[in-house]
């Protein structure tokens, strides 16, 4: 009888296998930055709509200058993450995902990826690289805003802290001032980002979680444990 | 003090450097004090006849030493090109201008010895201030041009438009446009300065919409100019380049907008008598309430010091007395190009800025943002709903 039911059930689905998608590396990259993320956007709105704290001696508080502190601190990491992610991307010793970065170039897919997200069909696109169509081009217009945010972060750390590293960023960062349009003009699109992001991590959650319900295959899970689970034929 | 003496601590090279510099600087002099035309008045007799003492006229040069970046074994180099400063032959077009720095810079309570040079530059043609009109000073001009052909200053206050053909601007008895004036004048002079943010940038005359294209002279004329900017600028800012062309026979270290470093190098923010209380976490949150009484820092009501490079924070306005920030109101950005669009609102911090450059569109980033947000969150949840309603990766029976 139990023979039967193996049977059966071989009969019906394949065996679930893990399958390694991401390296260790690329989970505590993914994870760093979303930390990293997630404080600056909160530190960042803070440092555009300050709390006035009236109570209190001047020389006994420090609250602007702590949480510029904060700020400074994560951008430095988040541009050390962001350096790692684009070696990741190209000398990953497990899998130099550039490429799969160019999926929504594939114009037929897109198309198709759109009509399964507008839930038009519900036949799911199959990826032939690490990434769907939309989620490639997203995933590289997230890292194109990082670069942005890194860049016009650094040009307003070093227009104001002149000596050691802010002294040789502010070499070529004031040359850079004025693709941006002045420190304004960067302060602007470095505010403007920071929504970015917010949206990016809207969509990013609940497609994360959507399509770990609809694909059965584990996506939550596998960037933590860097493994997703396939109908194997072994 | 000797030059060797003051760095015997400091590297060879230091050294070596300050010492080229001195000797250029002696060389330099020695030669325009035989090419300059003779002054109209003695500088010392100036200086008595307005009640400022040598000694108070020697501080004056050592401040303007330092100002400059120089050691103090300078101050006598200052002290002799300040005293030429009166025989540099100075021609000063006034543009598209509302004459505001020329008021600041002429008009004092009691004039400081930036203020005496200014008085006493040996002006060779000024609307404003000559007493020529018509084609006697059209006569004035030609013939400064004439006599002082690549040895004068043109100082050009206010911006070109450029629409018509320039017809948005015509002066004089001829009714040349401003581009064909400024041209001619900029053409012979030995430098070109533009003081104001006008003539350096364009400033409010190129403001959204520009309808008669104003532009800057540097983007005009298509020439490298000093750019004094400010709305108005700072007479020390402008003393002291003519000073640096005096000693040096050379224009001084200029940022990527044209603008003399020593002046133009660090932000109003970061030398703001207000920071303490910007790192404190003091803000005042609306105008004339307890915070602003305590002296509290502008952030919050729009002070753009923090993307303003000047140095309106040191050398302050009127004799040093105030500046904008002392006086209670945030800085507004004026020695930037095109601060009345970028910086605008005035009174707002940055957050409030409306990024979207379409008439009309008044909404903030913040706005924008959070609106976007919140129609994203709404889509998520229609998603969802749509998604359990129409049943995506449920396994259908029997089928896999």
């Amino acid at each position: 009888m139990i023979s039967s039911m193996k049977k059966r059930r071989q009969g019906r689905a394949k065996p679930l296998v893990a399958r390694k998608q991401w390296s260790v590396a690329m989970c505590i990259n993914h994870w760093a930055m979303a930390v990293c993320i997630v404080i600056l956007i909160i530190s960042g709105l803070y440092i555009g709509r300050p709390l006035t704290i009236g109570a209190g001696e001047t020389w006994q508080k420090f609250s602007m200058a702590k949480v510029r502190f904060i700020h400074l601190i994560f951008g430095f990491i988040l541009t050390a993450l962001f350096i790692w992610r684009i070696y990741l991307a190209f000398f990953s010793r497990f899998h130099a995902d550039w490429k799969d970065f160019f999926a929504w170039l594939d114009l037929k897919s897109v198309y198709h990826q759109v009509k399964f997200y507008m839930l038009i069909t519900t036949q799911m696109p199959e990826h032939t690289g690490l990434y769907g169509t939309l989620q490639s081009a997203a995933y590289g217009f997230l890292l194109l805003m990082v670069f942005l945010v890194v860049i016009t972060g650094l040009i307003l750390y070093a227009a104001l802290y002149r000596a050691g590293l802010g002294g040789a960023i502010y070499m070529f960062s004031r040359h850079l001032e004025g693709v941006f349009g002045g420190l304004a003009g960067a302060r602007l699109i470095h505010h403007i980002l920071t929504w970015g992001f917010v949206l990016f991590i809207c969509v990013h959650t609940y497609l994360a979680f959507w399509y770990d319900i609809v694909s059965k295959r584990g996506t939550i899970s596998s960037i933590i444990s860097g493994r997703v689970f396939e109908h194997s034929d072994i | 003090m000797a030059l060797d003496e003051m760095f015997s601590n400091q590297s060879e090279e230091l050294r070596a450097c300050y010492n080229d510099l001195m000797k250029r600087c002696e060389v330099h002099l020695d030669k325009m004090h035989q090419k300059l035309p003779p002054p109209k008045d003695r500088w010392n007799e100036i200086l008595n006849s307005h009640g400022v003492s040598r000694r108070d006229f020697l501080k004056w040069c050592s401040i303007m030493t330092a100002a400059l970046a120089l050691p103090p074994v300078f101050t006598p180099k200052v002290a002799k090109a300040a005293g030429m400063a009166n025989r540099l032959p100075v021609v000063w077009l006034n543009l598209a201008e509302c004459t505001g720095c020329t008021e600041a810079l002429l008009r004092t309570a009691y004039p400081g010895i930036d203020d005496l040079i200014l008085d006493t530059l040996s002006l060779e043609y000024h609307e404003t201030l000559m007493a020529a009109s018509g084609y006697q000073a059209e006569e004035c001009l030609s013939e400064a041009l004439e006599k002082f052909a690549g040895q004068f200053v043109c100082v050009i206050e206010g911006a070109i438009p450029m629409g018509l053909n320039g017809k948005y601007l015509t002066i004089g008895a001829k009714g040349k446009t401003g581009y064909e004036i400024a041209k001619e004048v900029a053409s012979k002079a030995a430098m070109v300065i533009c003081i104001g943010s006008c003539s350096s940038y364009g400033n409010i005359q190129a403001a959204r919409p520009n309808p008669t294209k104003a532009r800057g002279v540097a983007e005009a004329l298509k020439i490298s100019t000093v750019n004094i900017a400010g709305c108005p600028p700072n007479a020390t800012n402008f003393v002291g380049t003519l000073l640096h062309y005096l000693l040096f026979g050379a224009l001084p270290a200029l940022d990527r907008l044209g603008r003399p470093l020593w002046a133009y190098g660090k932000r109003i923010h970061d030398f703001c008598e207000r920071r303490p209380h910007y790192d404190a976490g003091e803000f005042v949150e609306e105008w004339g309430d307890e915070y602003a009484k305590r002296g509290f820092c502008l952030y919050k009501v729009g002070c753009k010091g923090p993307y303003t490079y000047a140095n309106c924070s040191q050398v302050r306005f009127n004799q040093g007395v105030s500046w904008p920030v002392m006086a209670g109101h945030g800085c507004i950005g004026c020695t930037e190009p095109d601060f009345w669009d970028k910086m605008a609102p005035l009174e707002k911090p940055m957050a409030d800025h409306a990024p979207l450059p379409l008439a009309g569109v008044e909404a903030t980033a913040d706005e924008i943002g959070l609106g976007l947000t919140m129609v994203t969150l709404a889509g998520i949840g229609a998603h969802a709903l749509g998604s359990v309603f129409r049943g995506v990766g449920k396994e259908k029976g029997g089928e896999e």
